[in-house]
């Protein structure tokens, strides 16, 4: 066992309101700069819906990720030798608009008109496509280009009274195997040791591209202007200083979470190249993050060099509790086998109760069951768990259990009760693991959300000796 | 008796025989240079421009590439011809490429096509060939469409100590085998023309050097070539290069025995470029003798220990 620990982030996706605060607050710090006007570090997506870059899941055009080819793991892009990014098409030109012409227009008859005008020449152009083009009233016909809707049932959900939408936020996964790295010639990337997160180096980078190509959720941008290729740094140097990265701090709903999770660094490999995607997903889970109250691993982690706050913090870890606790939180498409390290709670859909006759629902209770919820779970497991929807028709179901539970504490109703403990019962949670549950997903504080320990900087103790590198100058 | 005992020395002598004799046969190999020709007066940096010498045509291959990228397969040529004066060489690059590419203002997927002249750093010793090594470094000019031309360096990074470095200008870690040289040594001009499916690139640089880690010309000189096809996704190690190539500087004789001349003439003297041999200088035959003759104290004294036993 080498025990690793990662700083890890989990999204609570019943809670995104799909504001996009993180998305700017993300850009203003870190890419509100030439060559960087099309990227977006983190992106929040209305789905279903193709996703930015369009289609980013669908590997049979993007090539990401990786494949078991004779039982060994390949990069997707050396099997269909196809290392071509994604060009601005599949993104989108940048633009912003003339506002200048406000001020200086002469009178008219007519108002003054600010055109868009290209972010990256300059020049007048007509926007025919958006970060989030779907969610604008001219790019719903994108709604179908989604890879996870089941092309049988596509129809279905176009229907007014059994369409569903969701947001899903996204920023780097900082893989615990990733392919962006094994793709990079140059080693210019490289995942830092002491907490697991993912860096494109600037100095060492030529712009190649292969990273750009092999990232399955194209989490690698290039840069046109300065000739290299960046990524979401999750805040770094914030992290460093024990505080969350900024798309987490300025989260309005609070569905962020980040603390530590630890992890066998020798069990990656043999995990990644697991046949069966969905028993991939549950050993990913089961066998690569670690139990940080197991004595065992407790020892391993000292061995390893991992500072006593660093394990006391992976106990404290919201993240651990989501994932590997309750089990209530999965990756984002697990079966690209990069093991990625940002985890989603799958939301419930919007709680229907009294409109029955209006839409059609078939309601048999203030909350819904997991069967009859509006996201057809099918396609959140296509999502998170590589299409197994057993894990999260248990997950959704500990997350109305709790809710059951909190209702009957405030509610006097007959036999609510008994109700409250029976899907306590069903869902495999104890009454404790609700208060707990509800604490952390409803009323969290800031201390409670963000467990992040400062870096030890155990790398740097002989600063004259890294000059030039390890963020020193 | 005396026989097993003299088999073992004898072998290994005639190894070293042999050896130096593949080391003469090797020193003596020789191969044709470019003659570059010397013009009184200022250098071409039109490709059309009929100062220009009959170009010599040099053979490249694809590199070959480990995992994960994947090996191109073509083999491709480009045309060189070089003129120089008292202070600069010019040299005229030319090879097909039916598709232009040109690094642009958003083009995520674009791949510029590209062209690279390597020089050995030192006249000891031909360097290796792919980019040098620690003791045997190379200097690079690396001319991309649509981005420009850089003087680089490359293999010297990792053999110098932090303060060398600092002394020669460069970032006091290395970050990469190659590196730019410092901006006082970014002397390289580039002209490049794309017309009727060919690049046609002029690099000028000073016939010196400027910079310990850039090659002097001054005198006859290597070369090697590289060219990327931006459209088939060359970047980086994707790219097709040649062997060391000789360059002859032609000696300025004609210049000194028609002083008057205008520079017109220099068009009939273009007719005169000839294709002479020289040696290629790799590792030198008394080397190889003196390796030969190690081999040979080596393999009499591993005799004489045996016989003790």
């Amino acid at each position: 066992m080498k025990v690793r620990a990662q700083i890890s982030m989990a999204m609570n996706l019943d809670k995104c309101l799909g504001c996009n605060t993180c998305t700017v607050t993300c850009k203003n710090v870190w890419t509100n700069r030439q060559g960087a006007e099309y990227m977006w570090w983190n992106n929040v997506e209305t789905r279903p819906g193709p996703g930015y870059p369009r289609q980013w899941e669908n590997q049979d055009k993007h090539n990401g990720g990786w494949v078991l080819d004779g039982g060994k793991l390949k990069l997707r892009i050396e099997i269909k030798k196809d290392y071509k990014p994604p060009g601005l098409d599949d993104y989108y030109e940048p633009w912003t608009y003339e506002y200048e012409v406000l001020f200086s227009e002469k009178q008219t008859d007519q108002q003054p008109v600010a055109r868009p005008i290209s972010l990256i020449d300059g020049r007048p152009m007509d926007v025919s496509n958006g970060p989030n083009w779907n969610d604008d009233l001219a790019g719903t016909d994108l709604l179908l280009e989604d890879p996870n809707l089941d092309p049988l049932q596509k129809s279905i959900y176009t229907q007014f009274k059994d369409v569903f939408m969701m947001y899903l936020p996204r920023i780097c996964n900082h893989c615990l195997n990733p392919s962006c790295l094994a793709a990079c010639p140059r080693k210019a990337i490289y995942k830092r040791e002491e907490d697991g997160i993912v860096l494109v180096d600037q100095s060492r980078c030529r712009g190649y591209r292969y990273c750009v190509a092999a990232c399955p959720y194209k989490k690698v941008y290039y840069n046109w202007k300065t000739g290299k290729s960046e990524k979401c740094i999750l805040c770094y140097p914030r992290i460093e200083a024990g505080q969350p990265p900024v798309c987490a701090l300025t989260c309005v709903g609070k569905i962020r979470y980040v603390g530590v999770l630890l992890y066998d660094a020798d069990k990656v490999l043999d995990v990644a190249a697991e046949p069966d995607p969905t028993r991939l997903m549950r050993r990913f889970i089961d066998e690569v993050l670690l139990d940080p109250f197991d004595p065992d691993v407790i020892s391993a982690a000292r061995s390893a060099g991992i500072p006593d706050d660093w394990i006391t913090a992976a106990q404290r870890s919201p993240v651990y509790k989501m994932v590997k606790k309750w089990q209530v939180a999965f990756p984002l498409h697990p079966e690209f086998r990069t093991l990625p390290m940002i985890f989603y709670v799958p939301p419930l859909s919007p709680v229907v109760t009294t409109f029955e006759q209006a839409y059609g629902a078939k309601i048999t209770d203030v909350f819904p069951r997991v069967s009859e919820l509006r996201i057809p779970v099918k396609y959140l497991a296509s999502m998170f768990t590589a299409g197994d929807t057993a894990l999260v028709e248990q997950a959704l179901k500990k997350l109305i259990a709790v809710r059951i539970y909190e209702r009957s504490k405030n509610v006097t109703e007959p036999g609510l009760a008994d109700k409250a403990k029976q899907a306590l019962a069903e869902a495999g949670l104890t009454e404790q693991d609700a208060e707990e549950m509800y604490r952390l997903f409803a009323i969290a504080r800031y201390e409670d959300r963000f467990v992040i320990p400062t870096n030890p900087k155990r790398y740097a103790n002989q600063p004259q000796l890294q000059r030039g590198v390890a963020g020193l100058p | 008796m005396r026989r097993p005992e003299l088999l073992l020395p004898g072998v290994a002598l005639a190894v070293a025989v042999v050896l130096a004799a593949l080391g003469v046969m090797v020193v003596t190999a020789q191969e044709s240079a470019v003659l570059v020709k010397f013009i009184n007066g200022s250098l071409p940096v039109d490709p059309a421009s009929p100062l220009w010498p009959k170009p010599a045509d040099v053979p490249l291959t694809s590199q070959t590439l480990v995992y994960p990228l994947a090996p191109a397969v073509e083999n491709r040529a480009v045309s060189v011809s070089a003129v120089y004066n008292g202070t600069h060489i010019a040299f005229l690059l030319t090879w097909k490429d039916a598709t232009q590419d040109v690094a642009k203002p958003g083009g995520l997927d674009v791949f510029p096509d590209a062209v690279a002249v390597q020089f050995p750093v030192s006249r000891a010793q031909l360097p290796y060939i792919c980019m040098g090594t620690v003791d045997n470094p190379v200097n690079i000019i690396y001319w991309r469409a649509g981005v420009g031309v850089e003087n680089l360096v490359a293999g010297a990074g990792y053999g110098l100590s932090p303060q060398q470095r600092e002394a020669l200008g460069l970032q006091t870690t290395p970050t990469s085998p190659v590196e730019l040289l410092p901006d006082s040594a970014q002397v390289v001009q580039a002209y490049a023309v794309y017309k009727d499916g060919a690049w046609y690139v002029v690099l000028v640089r000073p016939l010196g050097s400027v910079h310990p880690l850039m090659s002097s010309l001054a005198d006859d000189f290597s070369a090697a070539f590289a060219t990327w096809d931006g459209s088939k996704g060359e970047r980086g190690g994707l790219k097709a290069t040649s062997g060391w190539v000789q360059f002859h500087l032609e000696r300025p004789i004609f210049a000194a025995t028609q002083p008057t001349q205008p520079a017109p003439t220099a068009t009939q003297t273009s007719a005169t470029t000839v294709t002479q041999t020289y040696v290629v200088e790799t590792t030198p035959a008394w080397a190889w003798v003196v390796i030969g003759v190690l081999v040979a104290l080596l393999a009499v004294v591993a005799g004489l220990a045996l016989r003790r036993k």
